[in-house]
């Protein structure tokens, strides 16, 4: 809503606040990225002088190149991909039913609510070790493809996915629908044929945050792929023992897409935080 | 048409979850049933959890930081949101520098915290050049790396309490702050009788989102502080699993803490509903 008055402060002291409020919010967001920064494009020596450079005196790609170089950097990123595209292909499938049930039937809105406060409620630690157990039990524990993985960043995106897709379906005007059924279409023609297409927006935000919601994860990835890692659980050993260079220039890596996925997706992601299932 | 879609929806309802169920309730059952088992039914893993002091260090930590962390971020995010929805409206480029906290990988963000508050980091280089001592942020057993942990976790999250308030405040009519401006209501008066009050659904929303995840704190601490600088549930019941081998002492662990996650997530809503707050899913 850009029209009308808003709550605002007044007075002198209300202006200084907000004549110094922008550039604090701004500098308090670009000066931890840029020492990240920083530190991905200078030599490990500099990162561990004391006092701490606050500018770079020289500069080098050895980082960055070992990110793309380094075998297991680069296995670590193509499993991370892999899983992020899994878990938002199966997240978006399985979304896409729950959320057309939820919008087409009050007994699926109460099973969507139910699952999104399930998944809520669960401690990440609580399903992870168990589920570790099952994992080792049928083999797919810690494999290479890190499938396992896979499944449980589906099942965990699942509420979310369908939150985003429910509102989508539910504005989908029934007389459509009701023109197929009269024409001998069946249900789940009708579902394929009429809602999916009208639904492409929608389906596309789900896809994205599945994607991401998986590219993020790290207590999962760090307790089932515990040697085949990706790259969550890979960043945390590297900033643990201290590969500052290799760790700062991987860190950017992670952040890039997920910046760009949550400032576009931004006005989407209201509800979907509303639903809470981001985390 | 409703009868003919019937069994579709129930199809559509049961895939995914059966899919969830498999996945996350099954486990979860499963792990409960372990925490009793210790070659055989029995209630030695919860006895040695009750006898250990870190356990009890853990379960203290686990109220302390959520509870800090929700009083930071609220403040913080609703300075933010009335700050960002305030009129001349703040440019696009300090919504995005807001949010970005949230943006950036929750992985990417500790290891930046680390960077910052390591005994040889940014911060106490900042402090030392301003003349100030440097501090120990993240000293294992210290009240001050309780702090950071608190800060840090607030970091990250308060973008979402941030959007959450921003929504709630962009709904109310401004009509009433027309009339308020009208009446020769002053800033601090229009904030206590206008906005405050009818932003309280959105805060109490953003209480309940944010308590219930609080709750689960792992990555926050693991990182900063190691499993057992602060050591908080989760973070116990990896350092069981892993470094102790008693993985059925760590099911106990995080049996204690579904509980406690449970009992304290089903007791906000319901004192919420009392209060007759409105949902904060729809």
């Amino acid at each position: 809503m850009n029209h009308g008055e808003a709550f605002t402060a007044r007075g002198k002291g209300a202006t200084i606040i907000r004549r110094v409020a922008a550039p604090a919010i701004v500098l308090g967001a670009a000066i931890p990225i840029y020492l990240l920064v920083k530190q991905a494009i200078t030599p490990e020596t500099e990162s561990f002088a004391w006092p701490p450079f606050w500018l770079p005196h020289r500069i080098t790609a050895a980082h960055l190149e070992s990110v793309f170089t380094v075998g297991e950097l680069r296995a670590s990123i193509l499993r991370s991909i892999a899983v992020a595209l899994m878990c938002g292909v199966s997240a978006t499938v399985m979304g896409a039913m729950l959320g057309y049930a939820m919008a087409r039937s009050r007994w699926g809105r109460r099973a969507g609510m139910t699952a999104l406060t399930v998944t809520r409620l669960l401690p990440m630690i609580a399903v992870a070790l168990p589920l570790a157990l099952a994992l080792i039990t049928t083999g797919l524990y810690d494999r290479p493809s890190a499938l396992g993985l896979a499944l449980v960043h589906s099942a965990l995106a699942i509420p979310m996915t369908a939150l985003v897709l429910f509102p989508a379906f539910l504005a989908i005007p029934l007389e459509l629908e009701e023109a197929a059924f009269l024409d001998g279409a069946s249900p789940l023609r009708i579902f394929l044929a009429i809602d999916l297409p009208l639904a492409r927006g929608a389906l596309a935000a789900a896809f994205i945050l599945g994607f991401i919601l998986s590219w993020d994860e790290f207590g999962f990835a760090l307790l089932l792929q515990v040697t085949n890692r990706t790259l969550p659980p890979l960043l945390y050993y590297y900033t643990v023992f201290g590969d500052v260079g290799p760790a700062s220039a991987l860190a950017l890596l992670m952040m890039i897409p997920a910046i760009c996925v949550v400032v576009a997706l931004l006005p989407m992601l209201r509800g979907a935080l509303m639903a809470g299932g981001f985390r | 048409m409703e009868r003919a879609s019937r069994s579709l929806r129930i199809v559509f309802i049961a895939v995914p979850g059966a899919f969830m169920a498999i996945m996350m309730l099954a486990p979860a059952l499963q792990g409960l049933m372990l925490s009793f088992d210790s070659c055989g039914p029995s209630l030695r893993n919860y006895d040695l959890l009750f006898g250990d002091p870190m356990f009890w260090r853990a379960l203290a930590n686990n109220l302390i930081i959520p509870a800090g962390s929700l009083a930071l971020e609220l403040v913080l995010g609703l300075l933010l949101a009335l700050y960002l929805t305030s009129r001349p409206k703040p440019s696009g480029l300090v919504e995005v520098a807001a949010v970005l906290p949230f943006a950036i990988p929750e992985i990417v963000l500790l290891t930046l915290a680390r960077y910052l508050f390591m005994p040889r980091g940014y911060v106490n280089a900042a402090l030392t050049e301003a003349g100030f001592r440097p501090l120990g942020w993240l000293l294992p057993n210290h009240t001050l790396a309780l702090g950071t942990v608190i800060l840090v976790d607030a970091w990250h999250v308060t973008p979402v309490v941030m959007l959450v308030l921003m929504g709630g405040l962009q709904s109310i009519a401004p009509e009433l702050y027309e009339a308020a401006a009208l009446d020769g209501a002053g800033t601090f008066a229009t904030f206590r009788h206008i906005t405050l009050p009818l932003l309280f659904p959105s805060i109490v929303a953003a209480v309940v989102l944010r308590g219930v995840d609080a709750l689960r704190i792992f990555s926050t601490t693991l990182v900063l502080t190691g499993a057992e600088g602060v050591p908080v549930l989760s973070t116990y019941a990896y350092q069981q699993w892993t470094d102790a081998q008693q993985p059925h002492v760590a099911m106990a662990a995080s049996v204690i803490l579904a509980l406690a996650i449970t009992v304290l997530g089903l007791a906000t809503m319901a004192a919420l509903r009392r209060f007759g707050a409105a949902e904060p899913v729809r």
